[in-house]
């Protein structure tokens, strides 16, 4: 009896956790290693082992310090707009209006569009419509505006594509906390005659705490890793030119990771700034919740 | 580590079976719906007779050469597969990726020497082919052969035969940087007139780093010299560049740049750019006359043709005319004799023939076609190969890898945008290519 | 007050409608431009379609397109993610099943090395993900890359972490005793599980499905490794990348073809839209 649980144990782990060995734990590990030699990944050649050469040139590279540079920004306005915008979405939707499940189901549905599809629909709008919309409105700005031939606008353009993507995903988790509001703490709030605004602060923020550290967390390492709508939006581009260095101003890490590996011919370095890449999101991700579970505590 | 890895495998096969037999209830049924998909995939896998697989960089001939192989399946019973990626999935990535994995295509592309020195471990020379006689465009390194020559292609500045006799300049004026400005001038001075919004449609953006950090380079690196010279792209391999040139080159972009579409040129993609020229809204064009389909496709029936690119001073009288790519043979193919065979055919069979002229409207890059191409600019590639020395040499593939699109690319945008001037973009030029090695 | 709350309940749905037109556009801007012809679109995007039945030409022509291969991608996209649904939701249930109950060193160790995955992004891992396919072939003759069962493996792999926790959670609030009563009555591991378990975890499953079917559905960097591109078996992003990425950027055929890629799961999502927003708010709880 003893051995057939045993049996058992090990049967119903097996499928999953070998998949998950073979997929990332082995994977990972050799990625290790091939960070620590010159790796070309090519079937039948040999990587010799060079140290730290390969983390050396990375951080001698301009194009490296730059992309990480962008990605934080890209980043940072991104959790904003995207959590500012399911919140507003969230609230809208909880409130006493007509239709509120079709609105509640409309804002979601963007998020089930990927991000290659998607990259494709804006850089349509930035490129055609919004010119077209310029010379229908009568703005000559409007009409002669090139969104993808500048650096901060284009940045502003994919947080904006990411923003319509994922805020209505964001906004669910939003709906299941404010749901969770107990609707008679806020009627006595009504009857001691709290504005709206002290509502918030003091009732409904508290509640939505616990969401925020998912959602942040959620948003943090999704901006971070973002690849998709950049390749269709933008393709890394534009250029810029920065502190002297001509630099592709949305060439974001996931991006730079790989044209290092493939465009340049470089495997080993790109895995070794892909192993960077893993220990900071770790690092900012972790600290992010174990931040704000703190203050989730203290509200 | 071995069996190992065997046991994992096997154990994880086995398990799908062996984990539901213990419980019969209807919660299995849908796990079991999940097998065949598992099972099923060999089914491609038992290739027995020779098959050949392409893997190729041209999207737009895909369904004329998939139709080709086709026929040439019905005709020889030998099965050849062709398989696709070229744009915005770079295919020299996407070949990476290829050769990292477990079935790697019999044949696959490259473009000159940079993807020669990429993938020189895995190439095998042609020896003693019947096409091999019928070019002069083989891809040939240290007396070897290594590569089919898909296509003959051509670029300079494509301009509307049309337009420009109602503006009263005469393309055959056209051969130096003075010449050409005082023809944009005068065309921009007529823009109203003639319905134009610019006077050569070009671009630069992220979507174009080809037509700019390969072919407008290339000037840089053939313009002026004999054909087959490669003086000055030897020193920039070596990282040297050589600044006085690059000074003439730099007056040759900027004029382009100047008398361009601001949105084309920053923003435009293929579409845009070629589609300027299509309708009529820019005189020139700085394409190769590998746009005749969009062009023929889109209903556009004005005269055209190619006059020279004045990248460097001093006059000119020739344009950019090379193959574009070459086909390729695996080393490691266990299907050399079906490549041979298959490549032969193409050359000499007149199926093969009117797959490149009339089906992919290419220019054949071979001595025994006799079937002339109909598009407009593909006719005047072959009028250009009749001029005496009316060729300077393709290059722009013989750089380092990633070099003109990835590294010296962004500066023409840059340039473009006005983020950088003149000075500035000899300078940074100067500067990237003496990072070379 | 009432009429108050009146005012403040239209101001808000006006505001609200607002916000969802919005979001709505770049929906209306495909479909008016599949509807066009390449000319059409390059003069005006935003003006209505000459004539409606361009679109049903365009979408033959998507169709058709051997790049595309319109119904094989679709046929190989849903082949991969039912798959790849069904094994990592009942694997992960079972393994976050015996990881629950039994509560040695072993199972600990187990689950935080199933944790851990889940901070590890896919960046790190793809590049040796490919080499370790091809030493998998290698090794043991069986082909991991280009295959079905290749790509559903990579599947489990990357999202049995995240499936293993929310079974993990879930279970733990399950009494044991039902299950010790099912063993009185003799019934195998195994019977106990799928017979009595399972259907318990019945909410966790759907939402675990509903999260991994909008991710698998449309990811592209794993499958565009693992499947390659231009080959034989391509999931719809990959197709839809290899076909708009091309130099030729016919932008009416672009926008046919993110129409015919994006419809299918939008009407899925309006038919179990209550089942799908139910799962995705009692999931996202947890």
């Amino acid at each position: 009896m003893k051995k057939n649980n045993r049996l058992y144990y090990w049967l119903f782990l097996a499928p999953a956790l070998i998949s998950f060995l073979i997929v990332v734990v082995i994977p990972f590990a050799m990625g290790i290693y091939y960070s620590l030699t010159d790796w070309t990944a090519v079937a039948g050649l040999k990587s010799n082992w060079v140290g730290f050469a390969n983390y050396k040139a990375m951080f001698s590279d301009f194009a490296f310090k730059y992309s990480f540079m962008r990605t934080f920004l890209f980043t940072a306005i991104s959790v904003i707009t995207i959590n500012g915008m399911a919140l507003l979405f969230a609230f809208l939707v909880t409130r006493e209006i007509k239709f509120k499940n079709f609105f509640r189901a409309g804002f979601f549905i963007p998020n089930l569009i990927g991000g290659i599809v998607l990259g494709y629909i804006w850089q349509f709008i930035f490129k055609s419509v919004v010119p077209a919309a310029g010379a229908y409105l009568g703005i000559p700005a409007l009409e002669e505006l090139l969104i993808l031939a500048d650096p901060t606008l284009t940045l502003f353009g994919l947080i904006m594509a990411f923003t319509w993507q994922y805020a209505g995903y964001i906004m669910m988790i939003y709906v299941a906390a404010l749901l969770n509001v107990p609707q008679e703490l806020l009627e006595a709030a009504d009857i001691d005659g709290a504005n709206f605004f002290h509502k918030f602060k003091s009732i409904t923020l508290p509640m939505i705490a616990q969401a925020f550290t998912i959602t942040s967390f959620l948003t943090l390492v999704n901006a971070f890793k973002q690849y998709d709508i950049i390749i269709a939006l933008s393709k890394g581009g534009p250029s810029d030119m920065y502190k002297g260095e001509i630099v592709n101003s949305s060439e974001m890490l996931a991006v730079h990771i790989y044209n290092v590996a493939f465009k340049y011919n470089n495997m080993a370095e790109g895995q070794a700034r892909a192993i960077i890449f893993f220990l900071v999101l770790s690092v900012v991700s972790i600290g992010q919740v174990y931040y704000n579970k703190k203050r989730e505590v203290e509200m | 580590m071995k069996r190992i890895l065997s046991l994992m495998l096997v154990l994880m096969l086995v398990f799908g079976a062996l984990s539901f037999t213990g419980c019969s209830s209807t919660t299995e049924e849908p796990a079991k719906t999940e097998e065949p998909a598992k099972t099923e995939e060999p089914a491609e896998e038992p290739a027995k007779d020779q098959e050949v697989v392409i893997y190729q960089n041209k999207v737009e001939i895909h369904e004329q050469l998939t139709e080709f192989a086709a026929k040439y399946t019905e005709e020889t019973g030998v099965k050849v597969t062709v398989k696709t990626s070229g744009g915005d999935s770079p295919y020299a990535e996407n070949l990476k990726a290829e050769f990292q994995s477990d079935r790697q295509p019999d044949i696959f592309v490259i473009e000159g020497m940079g993807g020669y020195n990429t993938w020189k471990s895995k190439l095998a020379p042609f020896e003693g082919q019947e096409w091999m006689g019928l070019t002069d465009l083989a891809f040939n390194v240290e007396g070897n052969t290594f590569g089919f020559p898909v296509a003959v292609e051509a670029w300079g500045m494509a301009y509307n035969a049309d337009m420009l006799e109602k503006a009263g300049v005469d393309p055959a004026s056209l051969t130096s940087q003075e010449a050409y400005k005082a023809a944009f001038e005068k065309i921009d001075s007529m823009k109203e007139e003639l319905g134009i919004d610019s006077v050569v449609a070009m671009a630069a953006g992220p979507d174009m780093r080809w037509v700019t950090g390969l072919h407008n380079f290339n000037g840089y690196l053939s313009a002026g010299l004999p054909y087959g010279d490669t003086t000055v792209l030897d020193k920039l391999n070596n990282g040297e560049a050589d600044v006085d040139r690059l000074t003439e080159y730099a007056d040759w972009v900027e004029l382009l740049f100047n008398y361009a579409d601001k949105a084309v040129l920053l923003t435009g993609n293929y579409d845009s750019q070629v589609g300027q020229f299509g309708v009529q809204k820019a005189a020139f064009v700085h394409q190769g006359n590998w746009i005749d389909p969009w062009l023929m496709s889109n209903g556009v029936d004005f005269n055209m043709g190619f006059a020279p690119h004045a990248s460097v001073y001093g006059e000119h009288n020739a344009i950019f005319i090379g193959a574009p790519s070459y086909y390729v043979l695996n080393n490691e193919s266990e299907n050399k004799d079906a490549v041979n065979d298959f490549l032969n055919f193409m050359a000499t069979n007149e199926l093969g023939h009117n797959y490149m002229v009339n089906e992919a409207k290419m220019v054949p890059a071979f001595k025994n076609v006799t079937l002339m191409p109909d598009a407009p600019l593909s006719s005047n590639v072959a009028e250009w190969l009749k001029v005496d020395n009316g060729a300077y040499t393709w290059l722009q593939n013989d750089m380092p890898d990633g070099f003109g699109m990835g590294t010296i690319a962004p500066l023409y945008e840059a340039f473009a945008k006005g983020d950088i001037d003149k000075a500035e973009f000899i300078n940074q030029l100067q500067k990237k290519i003496e990072e070379i090695e | 007050m009432g009429n108050k709350k009146k005012v403040v309940s239209i101001v808000l749905t006006i505001l609200t409608l607002i916000l969802f037109l919005l979001t709505m556009f770049p929906f209306f801007i495909v479909v008016i431009n599949s509807a066009k012809a390449s000319l059409e679109i390059i003069m005006d995007p935003l003006k209505r379609p000459d004539d409606w039945g361009q679109l049903w030409t365009n979408i033959k022509i998507i169709w058709t397109k051997p790049t595309v291969k319109y119904a094989s991608s679709v046929l190989s996209s849903t082949i991969i993610t039912l798959g790849s649904l069904l094994t990592i939701s009942v694997f992960s249930a079972m393994a976050a099943w015996v990881l629950v109950r039994n509560k040695t060193k072993t199972s600990t160790v187990i689950f935080m090395l199933f944790i851990s995955g889940l901070i590890i992004p896919f960046q790190v891992v793809m590049f040796p993900l490919v080499s370790f396919f091809r030493v998998i072939h290698e090794v043991t003759g069986i082909h991991m890359l280009r295959t079905y069962h290749g790509m559903i493996i990579a599947y489990i792999g990357f999202g049995a972490p995240l499936a293993v926790f929310m079974f993990h959670g879930f279970i733990k609030s399950i009494p044991k005793e039902l299950e010790e009563a099912a063993t009185i009555d003799g019934c195998s591991k195994p019977q106990i599980f799928f017979k009595i378990v399972m259907p318990i975890l019945k909410p966790i499953f759907v939402t675990v499905i509903i999260l991994n079917a909008i991710w698998i559905w449309n990811d592209f960097l794993l499958p565009s490794l693992v499947l390659g591109v231009g080959q034989d078996i391509q999931t719809i992003p990959i197709a839809i990348q290899n076909f708009a990425g091309s130099f030729v950027k016919k932008w009416d055929l672009i926008m046919t073809a993110v129409l015919m890629a994006a419809a299918p799961v939008i009407v899925l999502f309006i038919f179990l839209q209550k089942h799908i927003i139910k799962g995705m708010v009692s999931g996202s709880i947890k």
